[in-house]
Formats: structure tokens, C-alpha cells, sequence
């Protein structure tokens, strides 16, 4: 009790000779309160040490108290106004009855824009299939099979009798759904086999699986990037890796387009400027075949790189999984690059593996950490158990298709052998007006206008805004529709029309959704998928079709005023 | 048989005959009474949620526990990165690389989950339902071993609301079917091959289900909203989010630029002033109109367990010309006297909200996600949604699963089981709720909500319960922080209609002496649950049970 009496006797004492004689009751009555309080501040735990505190404070100099009093209720008052965000400056009083009038006043947008006449044909010209979409496909409108150069299913694996008979063991044992995310019992035996598969085919240390294969990298490249990290990216990158950057607010610089020599020239101009820095995460970010382009990336060079600049390495083999290398290891495996050489690779299970969702290997902290703080792992229900076996019975297979561990696999070299033979082909019966612009070890064959074509025909070189590239920053806004990009994709798809009605062959073109693209995007390309199972009459097939539908559609197309001719054609789809 | 194996073994053959399989799979009903019909009485303003709090003491003890878990964790940090660097190679800087992640960002995970990962990520095997086989496994430094055996849980952890995790019955059959005539994947994206008879079908049915126009299914329920608002938002736009929105949407909402406004948890008060406010004002900076305005919510809140004001919410929607979009993840198909979510459940028209979203992993024991709206919106969103054109397509078992569900639900396949499941998850959900209220638990959330959050407070009770539970039989789920606020660790029962009254009595009987042991029974009383009103209810099991079929069927709980 002794504390609490001194305590009185010293503030009463402060508080009357620092007030006024005529306010002396008035400070009387407030000094009574005051010591009151500090009273019951002793009983409080801790409360002892703060009034000891203010004694001896007091007795060196009074006006500090004052000050430090001061100073705290500033304290408390600024921590309490910080919650309320708004800047108060830029908002405008209003009363009940202007707030109403302006209610009444407005008038929204609608939610989305309706179907332009412009677009009505890109929904006509999605293709329905009937049954399943195999080498060979029905589709609605369509006599007949046809010979289906559409699907991304490079192996053939969805029409394997073993996969499906797997898939049908794993239904009627454990049911489609996994009914729960990996963290909540949602982790099944056929998931933590796929991930020690994947791991195990591709030479890393640890794998995780995600739901979805569009997701993966919006989740993985987050989870490591914060304001203040770096990414050093490949300006042609796919849409999923732009949206993972954006949202993963990192500071970026582009390279052009799988080119080292500025990737390289890039790191160097970035080196005394980090230098001086704290050491920060930093990334170079790539795919191992650009979706957009078809082309593969130069990876030993990369490598290199990224080893004496000090960079990680992502990424992106959702196209190159299952179709490159010797073994279908991927991009690294085409150039005998051991997986320990890429920090993270993330890959689709939705192609090659005739599966669903998508995939991350690399390093034990580095996936370890995604379990917790991963979105779309953690927020997201695990794949269905069947997905999962799926994946593994086609890794399986691919091993199983080799004698020993290192000569190659023959399912692979099946696909690269065909390939191979259609590029050739392709080269030698494709008509002056198309060029192929993807790598020729990419089965998925991407065919475009030839770019002295183009320019007759007035399309510019790339469409969309640039505003990415030059500032880093993504635009506000999105793209707006644009009439050359739809007149030019417009003609592709009368060849995909008339190559379907003449000859029963499906292929598809690039469907890039310009409004969500935030990097420039190139003309669009015609896309044929070759399979493992592809003949090679079909590839003929296939040459001679092209060959004779495009030469009709370029008939009547020889300058920019034919392409606007093209509107009417385009609204009457 | 010992812990030796490293990683988890192979599932162990299940020689059962088919008929105890099925039954394990989703028990039989045993009584008619133990069935009821969820609805929300027209006209009714919707309760406000009680959310009841524990004594001082329980809080006090929790900031405590915290307080011990961070000391500890540091002097942890700090003594191991002295004597044991080679562990903690992954935080430091290396070699002139910055490390995966800082000391200070993984310091929750590390020092705090790392303690009771044996809670969490339990792998299974087999089907996901009335009951899981969980495989026994035992913690060691850096991973766990794991002895070849599996423990059968009754199932309170799986989103299975309706029971259809099953590998019997005419889903499976329908699925087993499609992987002959469809294959296991379409290996394309929509706008390009993946678009096939059946995809279209499934939207027919899940549309007319909902009650709408048109619908778009995709793959996963995250990546349905995450890919969503790109194509209805941009920097112009306003979107109001409840603050307790899903992941998904949140990182959709970010994804699009545009402004967003956060609202109260289901405060419609706060909502309401948001919206005046936000017309008023108009963009930042330059004040001109917003173009639009976007409401997103959840129709059912799965870490509280509590309901959208729906009724409100058209209201204000539709007084303030704004757009409404529902997240109906976890109230399709649990919610409502035909299982067609909120809309059905409040009996407001479909028609005044503007999306509906949903996903099919929880009700229908498939996975991916859908919304529906009208017709000119989703063909737009045809050939304007990421998800159309870039990702994978739905594969065909989950679809058959799907439409063979909805098929079940609607009475068109084995007519009356449908019916009886929406009863049996109306009737299971009110049922564990009141009588873990009389118990004594706080529990959160709405009445005819299938989750039921379950409050621990203290971190160390996470574990507690759900090793004993685990111990007892019954698998649960315990979440905390991130995905609830620090203070109020839970353990999140959902409940399905593939369980037993009996199974209910069981799981009750058990929490009850867990919660008797580790002192959970802390409840005031102000949430329902006494004989008396405002007393706490600390009712013994045999009373709790006595009148439980009965009391779970009044209007309201309590």
C-alpha cells in the first residue's frame, strides 16, 4: 500500500502548483479523480511499475510528464484513427436526401456486355463433340468420324485400355470426389503415390499436386513473391504466369522473347543495382514450350545464367511434360539437364498425362511451404482420386516402355518419330501464305499466316496493349475488342471449316482471349495436336487438306480490302 | 505390427461383402422420424447469429498459450540456429541466394502447425464417407512412419453433405460407364475440342436445377471464382466483399483491379451504408460514377457455419442497382427442401440474384465448380471467361457423377432417395447441433447450417481433440488461424447425410467426454441450449439425448 500513498501525496502537490490560484477547487476536485484512478492503476498487475515509473519521472522534471502524457494520448489517438482508411479530405459531405437523389440518379452498366454481332461466330465455331474426344471423333453437324487433330492427349493414353481399367478400379473403390482439400483428409493413397511418381520420374525431391492445371502457377509463384522480390520474365510468357506476377505485386523485367543474349544483357544491367541491395528473391521465369508460340526455350543457356547472376529458375514444362526428352521428362531432359538445375518446375497433368490438374516439384522447403501457404492448395478440394492414378498409370507406362533406365522410351520416340514426319511434310506441302512458327519437336504444330502475308493484308504485328512490358505495371483496363485480331482469326477458322467439311479432319486454332492477355500477343496460328497413334497417312491426309483449304480461302484475299469484305462474311456465320 | 514404413503403405484389400461396404458407405436410415425439411419461414427476418463467448478466464488463457508458444518458438529459433545450422539452411542466406521464404514469414507454420501436423493431412484411403480410412502413422522428426494398418473413423471431416461419396450405387455406375464411352479425360479446353454432348448436358442439368438460364461448369471450385471476375470487374468497377469471403474470391476480386470495399461479416447495416456512400462518392480521385457495382457473398459461410441474409440482400441489391453474386460452395444441394441452395432455402426467386456460383465437390460427391446466370450473360462469358479457353475441360467421370447425383436429387433416379437424403442432412445437422448446444459446447452458426464450428479457444485443445477423437473413431477437422481469427481455434464438424442417428449419439456421447476431460462445456446459455433460459446448459448425455429427435424438429433450437 505504501507506493499509492506516496503517489498521492506527490501528484496532489504537482497539480496545485502547477494550476492557477482561481482554478485551485476545480484542480482540487480533478487532482482527487486523477489520483483516484492512479490508485486503482496499483492494484491493477504491472500497474505498480507504471506509477513508479511516473514518480520518478515526475521528481527529475515535471514537464515531462506532461510531455510523455502528451505523447501517449497521441499515441492511443493515432492508433485509433488509423483504422479508418478513407481519406477524409477527398470525400464529399452529403445529406440523406442528395445521397437518394443521386442513388435514383444512377444508372449501372450491365455485368457483362452482351454477344456482339463481331463475336456471335466464336461461339458458333466451338466445335461439339459426341462421345469422347479420341484420335477419332464424332461431332454434331458432321457426317461420319472424324480424324481429330485437336485434342492435347500427345501419347494417346485416355484411349489406353489399362489406363481406363485403372481409372474404373479407383471409381468403384474409392468414388470420384476426393470431398475435402490434401490438409483435411483429403490426401488419398493414390495422391501421395502420384506425388512420390512424379518426383521420382522427374528426378526431384518432393512433388505436390493441384486441383487445377490454369491455377498452379497462380498459386505456386505467389507463395514465393512478395513487394520488394524480382522476376526476371520472358516477354512472351503464358496467361497464367501473367496473372500470377500481377498478383503477386514483384517488381518485373521482361527479356525479349526466348532470347538470351538479352536476358543476359538484362541481368547485367541489373547487377550494380542489386548489388547494392539487400539480397532479395529473384527469379527468372519461363516455360519450357511457350504455349503462344510453340517454340522452346533455350535452356542451357538460362541455366547458365541463372547460376552466375544468382537467379532461381521457374519453370512452366505444361506443354514439354511427357513430350520432350527421351523419356518424356520435359525440356530439361531434351538437354540433358539434371531437374536439380530448375528450382521450380510446374507442370499440367490435363495433356500428356490424359489426366486433370497440375503439378509442382523441386526441392523438400520449397514444397513443403506451398502445403501451408499455397492458396489453391490450401483453399481448394484435392483432385479426384481417379485423376490421380490416372497420372501415375501413364508415368508407369512410359517407364515400363524402357528396356533399361537410360535408352528411351519407346512410346516417346513414337510420338517424336511422327512428329518428326509431319513437320516434314507439313513444310513441304504447306501453301506460301502460312509459315509454321512452333520448334519441330513440338507435336503441337502451330501454323500462321507468314508474316510478309500479313503485312499485305494490313495486320499489324502484335495486337493488344504493351503497356506491361514498358512499365511493369499491368494495364488498368483491359484490351478492347479489336477487328483485326477477330478478321484474322476469322480466316483461320474458314480453313479449320472447310479442312472439317472436305476432309473429316478437326483442328483447332490458338483461342487467345485478347481482352485478358496483359502482354502483346502475336497473330493467331492454327494448332494441330499430332498424337502418338498418328499415322502417317493421316499426317498425309492431313498436308493435302490443309494444302487445298487454304488455297480457296487465300483466293480470294489479297489485300487489305478483302479482309474488310471478310466483315459481312464474319456477321453471317 | 510396429512403425517401420516411411511413406504411406498400400491400401489393405477390404474383403467385406459389397453389402457392408455400401452400408459403411452411407448408413441405412433407421427410423422415419429421424428426417426433417430445412426452410426459412417466409417473411421471417433471419435470427442473428449468437455468437456466444467463453469466460475471461478462457481468453486470458488463450492470449497466454500464444504468448508461451511464441517465446518458446524463438528461443527455439535462436538456440537451433546456433547448435543445429544445418536445419535451419533453408531461412538463411546462402551462397548468394535469399532464402525460400524468411524466419519471420514460415514462424507460424514452423513453431505453431509443425507441433500438431499429426491433425492435419491425415492420407486415407478408400471412400470418403458415413465412415474414413485413416492410416495410422506416427510423428517423427521431419515426416512420419507408418505401420501398414488404418484406423475406419466415423466421418465428421469430408465435405459429403448429401452422402454421395460412394463407390455403389447408380453415380458410380454412371461414372464407370462414361470412362468407357467418354474416356478418363478430354485433354483440351473447352473453346477447343473439350466441349463434348455431356459437358453440355451437365450445364442443362445443373441450370435447371439452380433455376436459371444457362451455366458454365469448370474443373475446380477455386478456380471457377479465381478466373471469374476477370471477366465482369476492371478498375472501374466496385466490388463490396463480406469479410469473410472464400480464398477464391478474394483472389479473384484482386486479380481484376478493380476497388474493393469490405462489409461487415452479414452486418447488412454496414452494407447498406457502404453502398450510399460508395454512389455518392463515386470513383476515388475523380468522382465520376462507379460503372458498377458488384455484392459478393457466400451463401454459407464454412468457418462459421453462418447464412447470407439473403432476403436483406436482394433488398439492398436491387434498391441500389447493384449486382449480386452468391457463392453457394457449401449451401447447394445441403440447403433448402429440394437441396437447391439459399435461393430455395429463403424461397426467393433465383431469378433476382445476378450469378449464381457453386461447386460440386461438397453436395455431390464430384469436384469443379459452376455458375449460372442468365442466357446473354453466360454466352458472353463463353467466349470472354480464362476458364473457357485456357484451362482444362470437366472430365467425364466427375460429370456423370454430377449429372447422376442432380438426377437422384430431383426423384428421377431411384425416386425417393434423393428426397430422403435432403431430409436425412436437415434433420443430422440440427440434431448434432442442439444436442452439442445442450451439452454445454459453444458452437457457432446458423440452425439448419451443416457445419458446425465446434469453439475450442485454446490452441492446445486443437490437438486434444482430435487425437482422442481420432483415438475414439471419429475423424475431425481443427482449423485456427489463418483461416479463423487467432483467438478462436474450432473444430469444424460437418455433417453428412450418410450418417446414423445412432452414429450422432456416438459422436456426442464421445465429445462429450473429451469435452468433459479438456473443459470445452463453457457456453453461457445465450445461444440456446438450456432447459432453463439463461442458465447454462450443462445437460448429461441421457438428458441431452432423452428429447433430442424432437427438440431438433422446433422451429427453432434451443
Amino acid at each position: 500500500m505504501s507506493v499509492p500513498m506516496v503517489t498521492k501525496t506527490v501528484t496532489t502537490t504537482a497539480l496545485a502548483a502547477m494550476a492557477p490560484p482561481s482554478l485551485e477547487a476545480l484542480g482540487d476536485s480533478f487532482a482527487q479523480t486523477f489520483v483516484y484512478y492512479l490508485n486503482f492503476l496499483g492494484k491493477l498487475p504491472g500497474g505498480s511499475i507504471i506509477l513508479k515509473y511516473i514518480k520518478l519521472s515526475y521528481k527529475n522534471d515535471p514537464i515531462r510528464s506532461l510531455f510523455e502524457l502528451a505523447l501517449f494520448i497521441f499515441a492511443v489517438h493515432y492508433f485509433l484513427s488509423s483504422k479508418r482508411k478513407e481519406n477524409k479530405a477527398d470525400t464529399i459531405r452529403f445529406s440523406d436526401k442528395e445521397i437518394n437523389e443521386l442513388v435514383a440518379e444512377w444508372e449501372p452498366e450491365p455485368l457483362v456486355d452482351e454477344v456482339t454481332p463481331r463475336e456471335k461466330w466464336l461461339m458458333k465455331s466451338i466445335p461439339q463433340i459426341i462421345g469422347a474426344n479420341g484420335s477419332k471423333a464424332f461431332i454434331k453437324g458432321v457426317d461420319g468420324p472424324v480424324v481429330n487433330f485437336a485434342s492435347c492427349d500427345y501419347l494417346n493414353m485416355s484411349e489406353l485400355e489399362r489406363v481406363r481399367e485403372v481409372t474404373k478400379l479407383v471409381i468403384s473403390s474409392s468414388g470420384v470426389g476426393a470431398c475435402g482439400p490434401p490438409n483435411f483428409y483429403g490426401s488419398a493413397d493414390v495422391h501421395v503415390r502420384l506425388e512420390e511418381d512424379l518426383a521420382t520420374y522427374l528426378g526431384a525431391e518432393r512433388a505436390i499436386l493441384y486441383g487445377q492445371d490454369f491455377v498452379t502457377a497462380g498459386s505456386v509463384l505467389p507463395s514465393f513473391l512478395k513487394r520488394g522480390d524480382l522476376c526476371v520474365v520472358d516477354s512472351g510468357i503464358n496467361l497464367a504466369i501473367q496473372k500470377a506476377l500481377i498478383v503477386s505485386r514483384c517488381d518485373i523485367e521482361w527479356f525479349d522473347h526466348n532470347d538470351p543474349e538479352h536476358l543476359e544483357q538484362i541481368l547485367n544491367e541489373l547487377k550494380p543495382v542489386l548489388d547494392k541491395q539487400k539480397i532479395r528473391r529473384r527469379f527468372i521465369v519461363t516455360e519450357g514450350i511457350f504455349e503462344t508460340s510453340g517454340e522452346i526455350c533455350s535452356l542451357p543457356k538460362i541455366v547458365e545464367l541463372k547460376d552466375r547472376f544468382k537467379y532461381r529458375l521457374f519453370l512452366d514444362e505444361s506443354r514439354s511434360i511427357g513430350v520432350l526428352g527421351q523419356n518424356g521428362k520435359g525440356v530439361a531432359e531434351h538437354y540433358n539437364i539434371p531437374r536439380s538445375d530448375i528450382n521450380i518446375t510446374i507442370g499440367a497433368l490435363s495433356n500428356s498425362f490424359a489426366s486433370s490438374g497440375g503439378f509442382c516439384v523441386g526441392v523438400v522447403p520449397m514444397i513443403h511451404h506451398q502445403r501451408i501457404l499455397s492458396l489453391a492448395y490450401v483453399f481448394s478440394a484435392s483432385l479426384p482420386p481417379y485423376c490421380a492414378k490416372v497420372a501415375s498409370e501413364v508415368i508407369h507406362q512410359i517407364l515400363e516402355s524402357t528396356d533399361d533406365g537410360r535408352s528411351s522410351s519407346s512410346i516417346i520416340s513414337q510420338l517424336r518419330d511422327i512428329t518428326k514426319f509431319s513437320y516434314q511434310l507439313m513444310e513441304k506441302h504447306l501453301s506460301s501464305e502460312l509459315t509454321i512458327y512452333s520448334d519441330s519437336n513440338n507435336p503441337l504444330i502451330h501454323v500462321g499466316l507468314a508474316q510478309k502475308y500479313r503485312e499485305l493484308l494490313g495486320f499489324p504485328n502484335y495486337y493488344g496493349s504493351a503497356q506491361f512490358l514498358t512499365t511493369g505495371k499491368p494495364s488498368r483496363y483491359l484490351n478492347e475488342f479489336d477487328k483485326y485480331y477477330n478478321w484474322e482469326s476469322f480466316i483461320l477458322q474458314k480453313i479449320i471449316d472447310l479442312t472439317l467439311k472436305n476432309s473429316n479432319i478437326l483442328i483447332t486454332r490458338s483461342k487467345l482471349i485478347l481482352e485478358h492477355e496483359s502482354l502483346p500477343v502475336l497473330g493467331p496460328h492454327l494448332l494441330i495436336n499430332i498424337k502418338r497413334t498418328t499415322t502417317k497417312q493421316q499426317v498425309e491426309d492431313l498436308a493435302h487438306a490443309l494444302a487445298s483449304s487454304s488455297k480457296k480461302v487465300f483466293a480470294n484475299l489479297h489485300n487489305n480490302i478483302d479482309v474488310l469484305n471478310l466483315e459481312r462474311e464474319l456477321l453471317d456465320y | 505390427m510396429s512403425f517401420t514404413l516411411t511413406s504411406i503403405p498400400n491400401a489393405p484389400v477390404d474383403n467385406r461383402p459389397d453389402s457392408v461396404i455400401a452400408d459403411h458407405e452411407y448408413g441405412k436410415l433407421t427410423l422415419k422420424e429421424y428426417l426433417y425439411t430445412s426452410k426459412h419461414p417466409v417473411g421471417e427476418p433471419l435470427p442473428t447469429p449468437i455468437d456466444d463467448e467463453p469466460p475471461m478466464a478462457i481468453y486470458i488463457a488463450t492470449y497466454i498459450s500464444y504468448l508461451i508458444l511464441i517465446i518458446v518458438g524463438n528461443i527455439r529459433d535462436f538456440f537451433g540456429k546456433v547448435f543445429r545450422p544445418k536445419d535451419y539452411e533453408f531461412l538463411v542466406e546462402s551462397n548468394g541466394y535469399a532464402p525460400w521464404y524468411t524466419a519471420f514469414e514460415s514462424f507460424y507454420v514452423r513453431r505453431l502447425k509443425t507441433r500438431i501436423d499429426d491433425c492435419f493431412a491425415r492420407p486415407i484411403h478408400g471412400v470418403p464417407g458415413r465412415y474414413i480410412n485413416c492410416f495410422n502413422r506416427k510423428a517423427i522428426r521431419g515426416g512420419f512412419v507408418y505401420d501398414g494398418t488404418s484406423n475406419e473413423c466415423l466421418n465428421l471431416s469430408s465435405y459429403n453433405y448429401l452422402g454421395f461419396a460412394q463407390s455403389h450405387g447408380v453415380c458410380t455406375d454412371a461414372a464407370l460407364k462414361s470412362v468407357d464411352d467418354y474416356g478418363t479425360s478430354v485433354c483440351s479446353p473447352r473453346a477447343h475440342s473439350g466441349t463434348s454432348d455431356l459437358h453440355l448436358e451437365c450445364e442443362r442439368v445443373i441450370a435447371d436445377f439452380v433455376g436459371k438460364e444457362d451455366a458454365i461448369i469448370v474443373s475446380q471450385g477455386y478456380g471457377t471464382n479465381a478466373n471469374l471476375f476477370s471477366s465482369l470487374a476492371d478498375s472501374k468497377t466496385l466490388v463490396i466483399s463480406d469479410e469473410l469471403n472464400h480464398a477464391s474470391i478474394r483472389f479473384g476480386i484482386r486479380l481484376t483491379g478493380a476497388v474493393v470495399k469490405v462489409f461487415k461479416h452479414n452486418d447488412m447495416k454496414d452494407l447498406e451504408k457502404l453502398l450510399r456512400n460508395q454512389i455518392a462518392q463515386g470513383q476515388p480521385k475523380t468522382h465520376r460514377p462507379w460503372k458498377k457495382i458488384i455484392i459478393a457473398v457466400e451463401g454459407l459461410y464454412s468457418m462459421e457455419g453462418n447464412l447470407c441474409n439473403l432476403p436483406k440482400l436482394v433488398e439492398l441489391k436491387e434498391k441500389y442497382k447493384s449486382y449480386l453474386f452468391v457463392d453457394e460452395a457449401h449451401s447447394i444441394g445441403a440447403l433448402g427442401p429440394s437441396g437447391k441452395g439459399v435461393c430455395d432455402y429463403f424461397s426467393i426467386d433465383p431469378n433476382r440474384i445476378d450469378l449464381l456460383m457453386g461447386t460440386l465437390t461438397k453436395s455431390f460427391g464430384a469436384t469443379g465448380g459452376y455458375f449460372a446466370g442468365d442466357k446473354k450473360i453466360i454466352d458472353k462469358l463463353r467466349i470472354n471467361y480464362i476458364s473457357n479457353n485456357y484451362t482444362e475441360s470437366v472430365p467425364p467421370p466427375v460429370l456423370a457423377q454430377i449429372i447422376s447425383s442432380l438426377r437422384v436429387i430431383r426423384g428421377e433416379l431411384n425416386p425417393g432417395e434423393g428426397e430422403e437424403r435432403l431430409q436425412r442432412i436437415a434433420f443430422n445437422s440440427r440434431y448434432l447441433r442442439l444436442g452439442l448446444k445442450k451439452l454445454g459446447f459453444i458452437v457457432y452458426g446458423a440452425d439448419d447450417s451443416p457445419v458446425v464450428p465446434l469453439l475450442l479457444f485454446l490452441p492446445a485443445k486443437m490437438p486434444a481433440l482430435s487425437r482422442m477423437l481420432y483415438d475414439m473413431g471419429i475423424a475431425v477437422v481443427i482449423v485456427s488461424y489463418p483461416a479463423t481469427p487467432i483467438i478462436s481455434a474450432r473444430a469444424r464438424l460437418c455433417v453428412s447425410a450418410a450418417l446414423t442417428k445412432e452414429d450422432l449419439d456416438y459422436i456426442l456421447e464421445k465429445i462429450n467426454e473429451v469435452g468433459e476431460l479438456i473443459y470445452l462445456k463453457f457456453s453461457s446459455g445465450i445461444a440456446g441450449g438450456s432447459k432453463i433460459p439463461g442458465r447454462p446448459p450443462r445437460m448429461t448425455l441421457e438428458e441431452a439425448l432423452a428429447t433430442n429427435v424432437e427438440d431438433c424438429k422446433q422451429a427453432k433450437l434451443g
